[in-house]
């Protein structure tokens, strides 16, 4: 038998029960045995499973043999129960049989007799159990497999992008509510069609049979923009391959993107609304003040004038804050760099240059310009690139003290123009070096306290060196001065 | 005889704290509150400068700007426009700008000094 295998043997007669016990014992069987029939059922009732084959002695004083084999299959259907049949009608076989027994064996029985049948026995409990264990995992894979594509199916439908795929030749293969909704197509009536019949949009289908049957292979995916009645449209177009690289058919993404474009004129609307509704009253305060301490509203004592400066300062500060963040916002908008053109940064500086003379001869500071050779151009924004040098130029003369100097020194450096504004001013501080192209960041002591400024400025010009792909970098001693370093990749 | 000039500016505050600039300095002050306003008081004014705001709302200062250079009759007076452009970073943009679309004469950021608007003035009368 080979395999251990519990058996119950039902029987009145110990003489059975304990031969049984001895013949299959010796074939590695586990037996267990029941002098009666209530004792049996109990003993399947235990465990219907852990019971493999049942021996069931039909005549026994108390409940009869037919009446166990009645409980023994309601509590185990595929149990095996064969019969011991005491005096060999045929007729009882033959009941116990219809009723659901497996098997019978007369008595007596020879050892080889009962091995036999207990073993058949055995090998159909086993038979049984494996087709059941089969069964169950057939019935579990159909339902995972059911499951996954239902969930499949739920997320692509429950998507905000829309989802168009084709087969090989173009045909449409499924859609989702979004792609309908984007292309202006039902679900039911495009399935199964070609592209051109489905969707009206070329650029669509002229993207799709890029991707099915592509002039350079190296290209999977097309990226465009469709303009579809009001809507602005994003669509990805990708290959879909069979692990050999075949083309089996193609994937559509699309994004609807007239919501941003909407957010994007709200944008321009809030800043059109901020840069009047929050300068003009500060203007208006600013000029007011200016006003009085210019004496046209009246003589204004010394202690007037220096209150009414300081307020002057501030309210000019607030200005500039505004004005700032206007910039900062057009700049994270990525509305900095539209106008991309060759250019030569040195002619740009140099007008910087001129117009901060002015205020650089105000402050008693001396400018220098200097260019060591002959630059190369610089693909780039000329009003934004203007802002950056007027910035750094124009904090190096507000921070240098009257009698100091100002130096701008342009020179090529290997792909990048190099441009250097130094100055011999307070210098920044080691611990704040770190931090002072963060957004309002501003380094704070007795020296700064009569400067006004946003701490915005640096923070906007490094978005903007950075937008074209260069790098600022900035070395200062206190006392001393400082100097910052910004290089832009000239034009390839 | 003083020169008239006329104050365009939807700011009532503005326009008080300009008028009251000019009018230190001896200039004759009329002053409208709106674009429309200041076409119109352009045409029966008849000043000889005009100090123009950019933004408002009803009709803004780079249109009236437009539309008085267009017309040969006032054509020839000065045009002072205020801006409200503060930011360094776009002030150099706006010189070009301004330089570029409009015909105005002068441009002045807003709030100004006193004394450089009255330059300003001053130096446009005398051309």
């Amino acid at each position: 038998m080979g395999e251990v295998g519990k058996i119950l043997v039902i029987d009145d007669e110990a003489v059975i029960r304990d031969g049984c016990r001895r013949i299959l014992g010796k074939e590695g069987c586990e037996v267990i045995t029941a002098a009666n029939g209530e004792e049996g059922v109990k003993a399947i009732q235990k465990d219907p499973q852990e019971i493999e084959v049942v021996l069931l002695d039909l005549k026994m004083p108390g409940m009869s043999g037919m009446d166990v084999l009645e409980h023994a299959l309601a509590l185990e259907p595929s149990l095996p129960i064969v019969v011991i049949t005491g005096y060999a009608t045929v007729d009882s076989a033959v009941e116990a049989m219809k009723k659901g027994a497996y098997d019978f064996i007369p008595k007596p029985f020879t050892p080889d007799q009962l091995r036999l049948v207990v073993n058949r026995a055995l090998e159909k409990r086993k038979l049984e159990r494996e087709a059941e264990r089969l069964k169950a995992q057939a019935a579990r894979s159909l339902k995972d497999v059911a499951t996954e594509k239902s969930k499949v199916r739920t997320i692509i439908n429950c998507m905000a992008d829309g989802v168009l795929v084709t087969d090989r030749e173009g045909k449409v293969v499924l859609t989702n509510p979004a792609a309908g909704r984007m292309l202006g197509i039902r679900a039911d009536t495009c399935l199964e069609k070609p592209l051109y019949e489905a969707v009206g949009d070329e650029k669509l289908i002229e993207a799709v049979q890029g991707v099915l049957k592509p002039e350079n292979p190296e290209v999977a995916t097309i990226s465009q923009e469709l303009q579809i009645g009001d809507s602005l449209i994003r669509a990805h177009t990708a290959a879909v391959k069979s692990e050999d690289g075949e083309v089996l058919g193609t994937v559509t993404v699309l994004e609807d993107m007239t919501y941003l474009l909407e957010l994007d004129r709200m944008k321009g609307e809030f800043i059109a609304m901020v840069s009047h509704e929050l300068r003009s009253p500060v203007s208006a305060i600013e000029q007011n003040i200016s006003l009085i301490l210019e004496g046209l509203a009246g003589e204004v004592t010394e202690k007037q004038r220096h209150l009414l400066s300081r307020a002057k300062e501030r309210s000019r500060g607030l200005l500039e804050l505004i004005g700032d963040l206007l910039e900062m916002s057009k700049i994270d908008a990525g509305m900095a760099l539209q106008r991309k053109e060759p250019l030569q940064v040195e002619e740009i500086v140099e007008k910087v240059m001129e117009l901060m003379e002015a205020e650089a001869q105000a402050k008693g500071v001396a400018l220098q310009f200097k260019i060591t050779s002959p630059l190369p151009p610089v693909l780039g924004d000329r009003d934004n690139l203007e802002g950056v040098f007027t910035n750094l130029v124009g904090n190096a003369i507000k921070y240098t003290p009257s009698g100091g100097e100002v130096k701008v020194e342009m020179s090529p450096e290997g792909d990048y123009v190099k441009t250097v504004v130094s100055d011999t001013g307070i210098g920044i501080p080691k611990e704040d070096l770190p931090r002072i192209f963060d957004k309002f960041y501003r380094v704070k002591s007795e020296k700064t306290r009569g400067i006004v400024g946003t701490g915005l400025g640096l923070s906007i010009v490094k978005s903007i060196v950075e937008a074209h792909l260069g790098s600022i970098s900035v070395e200062s001693e206190e006392g001393k001065g400082t100097s910052f370093c910004v290089l832009l990749p000239r034009q390839t | 005889m003083a020169k008239k000039i006329l104050i365009v500016d939807d700011d009532p505050d503005l326009v008080e704290a300009v008028s009251t600039i000019l009018e230190s300095k001896g200039y004759e002050v009329a002053a409208a509150y709106g674009g429309v306003e200041g076409l119109e008081k352009a045409k029966t004014e008849s000043p000889d400068l005009i100090v123009l705001d950019v933004m408002m709302p009803d009709k803004d200062g780079y249109v009236v700007c437009k539309e008085l250079k267009a017309d040969p009759k006032y054509r020839s007076i000065p045009i002072l426009l205020l801006t409200a452009v503060v930011s360094k970073l776009s002030v150099t943009r706006y010189t070009q700008q301004m330089g570029m679309e409009t015909e105005a004469d002068d441009y002045v950021d807003k709030p100004v000094e006193p004394e450089e608007l009255v330059r300003r003035i001053e130096t446009l009368l005398s051309k």
